[in-house]
């Protein structure tokens, strides 16, 4: 158990830093000054340019860039924005604005599709069973901004139920309407998984004993089938709990939710190299965190994974 | 886990209820209530010192007052300033009115204004601003462009007594009252207490404006001003805004649909569908002093030949394009400034601006036609897409050569290629002056130290000495200008497109809004609707 555990810690840390550096190096590496773009068409007086280039040690080769990068996130810094601020004080003030929201969009996710597999599951090539495969993926193809536009004017203008922007009004009124737009994203591949799972269930052997026993159907699928059928689902869903955290960008720029994705697409809509690096790393650091407690947690419950 | 069925479909029920049900109470209408405000606007960069700032525009000019104030008809008044003066366009008097006070409750002197100008000018403080002020004697020993400066102070400015100060310039600019006025931020006053610590002061900034700040800004969140009991200007209208800021101007506007703003911009998405959105007396479109154009690269010697320049400009059809793309909001461009400026030499132009495709093509062939391919390139993701491709479409079916546009990844790309002069073709060029002055944009364009690197042609020497003469003499009324205006057209060195205008869209709230000389809505000017 403790070499698995180790060795998942390990390639936590390759990928970790593998990922950080593809990042610091498209951002970087990508063409045009990020001083000289602060001031758009007017361009800045060149003594400020120059002072804000060493202040920011962007007149240093890329390497030393990286390795002061690396240095101040060993410390915990995840340094400053061109104009100063602190990266990780800007992220701190939104996490929990985030975590709300992902965490919404979860519980909604887990809801839906548990509901749908179920339903389609028990009745497998029925009418309900081919409304939710289609369903699922006519919703899942329409692109996020379209349906949050359209979300925001039925729900917020025509029939004035949600805010439109914002968080003022609170938990759930504010958090509804882009946690539902998230959790449709998930739904599709979730309730898919869970209704395969739940006929595979239903076919196994053992129901068909505990249906020879005369065992009401309510019973088998309430307490045995939801049980075995359930577990690869709970996999899939916390993995996806831990990309929430960081999916919700489009969202949060949609209906102006000032959390994480919402400063990153901010970040990178002002060049703001600094800013993106560092709330993409934290990005992927959770993304990879949540990852390996999932297989161990997994594996804690099967230990035949632990041979993989 | 027998339960969980049931639990998850009790659940599905009270997320069904929470959606359809429940709507919190309506916000509080006004009704002898404070007149308050909602604008969306966007997250101010990097903070709100004025001499730092460049984005929050009304924010900062709700709680400064300027020294002089141009208003919507280009007229020029003195607000907090009581004169500008001078004999010789060199040596500058500046006499400030008595009684004006900061928000806390210091009053502002003139040294004040000199303390400030010098932070603001002085290079290792990297002020955004700072350009504002390079017309003042001494910039250049504040900003070297090797090493450290050797001295913080400005040579060119001096306190005379309290209320009056001096400001030599390094060359004559019979412009400069008007420089001072409300978009040149860089001009604006700061307290003594700002000194002693400017990044605390950027979040919470004491101004000598209608409007005081009651919080320190926090990025990210909504900034509230509120009334400043001894203000010693004109009355504002409102007594607290609120500026909301959006990632998103699509937003801000779906927002200000449902009535939760009271302004904000009008998206260039949503330009066409306005008119079906908000009723009329809800849309407003102010001219500004904003002008775009089709940059030409002299450094290709295929557009060596002036008819080569003006055949592509004969064939683009402005109007067509603001009507199909800007819903007419805009307007045809007739010379190198907005029409909005004083002494504009409106129509100077003249045919090269109007479409006319046979024309365009006899041009064309008289000057040997065009080789290779024509490529325009602008900016990416900043919402030019359509503007460049038709303009593409125009050249290709209009002159029978080979056009495209070709976006860049982005601003910083764009710049970079431009001032290298590595772009092979026209390109997105624009100037959006802070004050309405033809010799803001001129200045900018087409001087011999352009302010926009690239921006527009060649340098020409005869062009910089009629600038450098009408600076000398020219008065408020802009004529002096139009001469050179005029060399700028035989020499025709890049291409008019459209004088820009700022849009807004309100909510019923509001029953008037009036623009300033740059385009922009007086927020403390408001006129709230009768409820």
């Amino acid at each position: 158990m403790i070499r698995f555990i180790s060795r998942r810690l390990l390639e936590l840390v390759i990928v970790f830093f593998g990922v950080t550096f593809v990042i610091y190096c498209a951002v970087f590496v990508l063409p045009g000054d990020p001083i000289a773009a602060l001031g758009g068409e007017r361009p800045l007086p060149e003594s400020v340019q120059q002072q804000l280039r060493s202040q920011y040690g962007l007149d240093l080769p890329l390497w030393q860039q990286y390795l002061n990068y690396l240095g101040g996130l060993a410390r915990g810094d995840l340094g400053t924005t061109f104009t100063g601020q602190s990266v990780s004080e800007q992220m701190a003030s939104r996490w929990p604005t985030t975590i709300t929201l992902a965490l919404t969009a979860w519980s909604l996710t887990v809801l839906i599709s548990i509901v749908l597999g179920l339903a389609a599951g028990l009745r497998q090539g029925s009418a309900v069973d081919r409304t939710v495969l289609l369903g699922t993926i006519v919703a899942e193809s329409v692109p996020i901004f379209v349906m949050g536009i359209t979300a925001q004017y039925i729900f917020g203008i025509k029939l004035g139920w949600t805010p439109i922007a914002g968080v003022a009004d609170g938990w759930p009124r504010a958090y509804i309407l882009p946690a539902l737009i998230i959790a449709i994203y998930g739904l599709a591949g979730v309730s898919r998984l869970m209704r395969g799972s739940v006929v595979d269930t239903m076919q196994s052997d053992f129901v068909r004993t505990l249906k020879a026993k005369g065992m009401s159907r309510r019973n088998i699928v309430g307490v045995h089938v939801m049980r075995n059928a359930a577990a690869p689902v709970v996999n899939v869903l916390a993995i996806q709990l831990g990309g929430l955290l960081g999916g919700t960008v489009v969202i949060e720029a949609i209906f102006n939710i000032n959390g994480v994705g919402q400063l990153l697409y901010k970040a990178i809509q002002d060049q703001q190299g600094t800013l993106v690096v560092g709330v993409a790393t934290t990005l992927v650091f959770i993304f990879l965190v949540t990852n390996v407690l999932v297989d161990v947690l997994s594996s804690v419950l099967d230990p035949r994974i632990r041979n993989d | 886990m027998r339960g969980l069925l049931k639990g998850a479909l009790a659940a599905s029920v009270l997320v069904t209820l929470v959606l359809t049900g429940c709507s919190s109470p309506e916000p509080e209408e006004g009704g002898g209530a404070p007149a308050e405000l909602v604008v969306g606007s966007t997250d101010p960069v990097p903070n709100l010192t004025p001499g730092r700032q460049s984005n929050a525009f009304g924010l900062t000019l709700s709680i400064f007052s300027p020294l002089t104030f141009l208003d919507g008809d280009g007229e020029l008044s003195y607000l907090a300033a009581e004169s500008v003066e001078s004999d010789d366009q060199i040596d500058w008097t500046i006499t400030l009115r008595d009684g004006w006070t900061f928000h806390d409750g210091t009053p502002v002197t003139a040294q004040d204004y000199v303390d400030t100008w010098n932070t603001v000018a002085y290079g290792p403080n990297a002020f955004e601003n700072s350009g504002q002020l390079s017309v003042i004697e001494g910039y250049a020993d504040l900003n070297p462009t090797e090493g450290e400066p050797t001295t913080d102070e400005l040579s060119g400015l001096a306190v005379v007594d309290d209320l009056t100060f001096t400001v030599t310039l390094e060359r004559a600019d019979s412009q400069f009252p008007i420089e001072l006025s409300q978009a040149q931020t860089a001009f604006y006053p700061m307290p003594q207490s700002a000194f002693d610590d400017l990044e605390a002061y950027g979040e919470q900034p004491i101004g000598n404006g209608p409007l005081m700040l009651s919080a320190a800004w926090t990025e990210g969140e909504p900034i509230v001003a509120e009334r400043y009991a001894d203000y010693a200007g004109d009355e504002p209208t409102v007594d607290k805004i609120t500026w909301v800021p959006y990632t998103d101007r699509l937003t801000a506007y779906t927002d200000a649909l449902a009535g939760n703003v009271d302004i904000t911009w009008l998206p260039a998405t949503r330009m066409r569908q306005v008119t079906d959105d908000f009723d009329e007396e809800n849309i407003y479109s102010f001219a500004a002093p904003g002008i775009s154009y089709l940059g030409i690269p002299y450094w290709d010697a295929r557009f060596d030949d002036i008819r080569v320049r003006q055949a592509i400009s004969m064939a683009i059809d402005r109007e067509a394009i603001n009507d199909a793309l800007f819903g007419d909001l805009n307007a045809p461009a007739t010379a190198w400034t907005p029409s909005i400026m004083p002494g504009n030499p409106d129509g100077i132009c003249g045919e090269f601006c109007e479409y006319d495709p046979e024309a365009a093509a006899a041009l064309l062939e008289e000057a040997g036609g065009f080789e290779g391919q024509l490529t325009l390139h602008f900016p990416g993701g900043a919402g030019h897409d359509d503007l460049y491709n038709a303009m593409a479409n125009s050249l290709r079916q209009n002159l029978g050569i080979d056009a495209i546009a070709k976006p860049s990844v982005g601003w910083a790309e764009f710049g970079q290629d431009r001032n290298n002069q590595v772009l092979d073709g026209p390109f997105f060029s624009r100037w959006g002056a802070l004050y309405p002055s033809q010799q803001s944009t001129l200045r900018a364009m087409f001087s011999a130290a352009p302010n926009c690197n690239n921006c527009g042609g060649e340098p020409n020497p005869d062009v910089d000495a009629a600038l450098n003469e009408a600076d000398a003499t020219g008065t408020e009324d802009g004529t002096a200008y139009a001469k050179a205006q005029e060399l700028i057209a035989e020499q025709f060195p890049i291409i008019p497109l459209f004088e820009e205008s700022y849009s807004y869209v309100t909510s019923d709230r509001i029953a008037g809004l009036t623009a300033s000389a740059v385009g922009e809505p007086i927020l403390t000017q408001v006129v709230l609707a009768e409820d």
